[in-house]
């Protein structure tokens, strides 16, 4: 499964309003479930990052978790217009927020081959300053496309 | 303690123990996410502090289920267990008053918000 196909137009947000690290998380979730499905999510997340941030370096941040709240594999992506803190390995502020969201029943282990896959993508796309590049909701899920086509040739 | 407040509580320490046992995976681990230990002896004690706010019968049926399966809770989607992929009778349900189990499984079910 390609991450390109997993991911829709309208939980592509690439003028993210900047704020606290809790407040990106909270909406990038109310683009995938709202009221207190969406707390749930929210409350699991923000415990996951009281683990040691998900901020992996690079600008990148990927928050995730598995929620009884979702039946499927759900990715948010948000880019914000300022880079924030996020209390990232590397100390230095994000502005790629990736959010995974999987069921707790993941056939095939879905969620940790995408998680590993979604990691690298996001590094390739720092690397090569494409970061700014898109637009458009559609012009970032080609982009994604495009890299992953573009690691798997690399291969 | 209501049904709600108790189901509540049974679905944040579901996702908890779903994060801990996530991070023991090799492949979670091969990734290079962050994870510092003290925090996770704290996340620890906080399922643990959890699991004893709820009524000790359900708190009781959680842990032997989790002891057995590893995820102790499991979604029900078109009138099937999705723990053991089984079909729910009918009766079942219609019954929502309470903490539910999969009479195949024993699991505690949970119907998603549609």
């Amino acid at each position: 499964m390609n991450l390109a196909s997993l991911l829709s137009k309208d939980r592509i947000i690439l003028s993210l309003k900047p704020g606290k690290k809790n407040k990106v998380i909270e909406d990038l979730v109310y683009t995938i479930k709202q009221g207190v499905d969406a707390e749930l999510i929210v409350s699991t997340l923000l415990k996951r990052e009281e683990l040691g941030s998900t901020g992996i370096g690079k600008a990148i941040a990927i928050p995730h978790c598995r929620s009884l709240a979702v039946d499927k594999l759900e990715i948010a992506v948000g880019r914000t217009t300022k880079p924030i803190k996020f209390n990232a390995i590397d100390k230095k502020p994000v502005s790629l927020i990736f959010l995974i969201i999987a069921p707790p029943q993941d056939p095939g282990n879905q969620y940790l081959i995408t998680l590993g896959k979604v990691v690298q993508i996001a590094k390739e796309i720092i690397k090569k300053k494409l970061i700014g590049k898109s637009q458009t909701p559609e012009e970032f899920i080609t982009l994604i496309d495009q890299v992953e086509k573009g690691l798997k040739k690399g291969k | 303690m209501s049904t709600e407040i108790v189901e509540m509580h049974l679905k944040l320490l579901f996702d908890l123990d779903n994060l801990l046992n996530d991070m023991d995976e090799p492949t979670y681990k091969k990734i290079g996410f962050k994870v510092e230990e003290q925090e996770k002896q704290s996340l620890i004690k906080t399922r643990t502090d959890l699991l004893k706010k709820l009524p000790r019968e359900t708190a009781d049926i959680y842990e032997r289920l989790r002891k057995r399966y590893q995820r102790a809770i499991a979604p029900v989607d078109n009138g099937f267990c999705f723990g053991c992929f089984q079909r729910l009778p009918t009766q079942l349900l219609a019954r929502r008053e309470k903490i539910i189990t999969c009479p195949n499984c024993g699991r505690i079910l949970y119907w998603r918000k549609k």
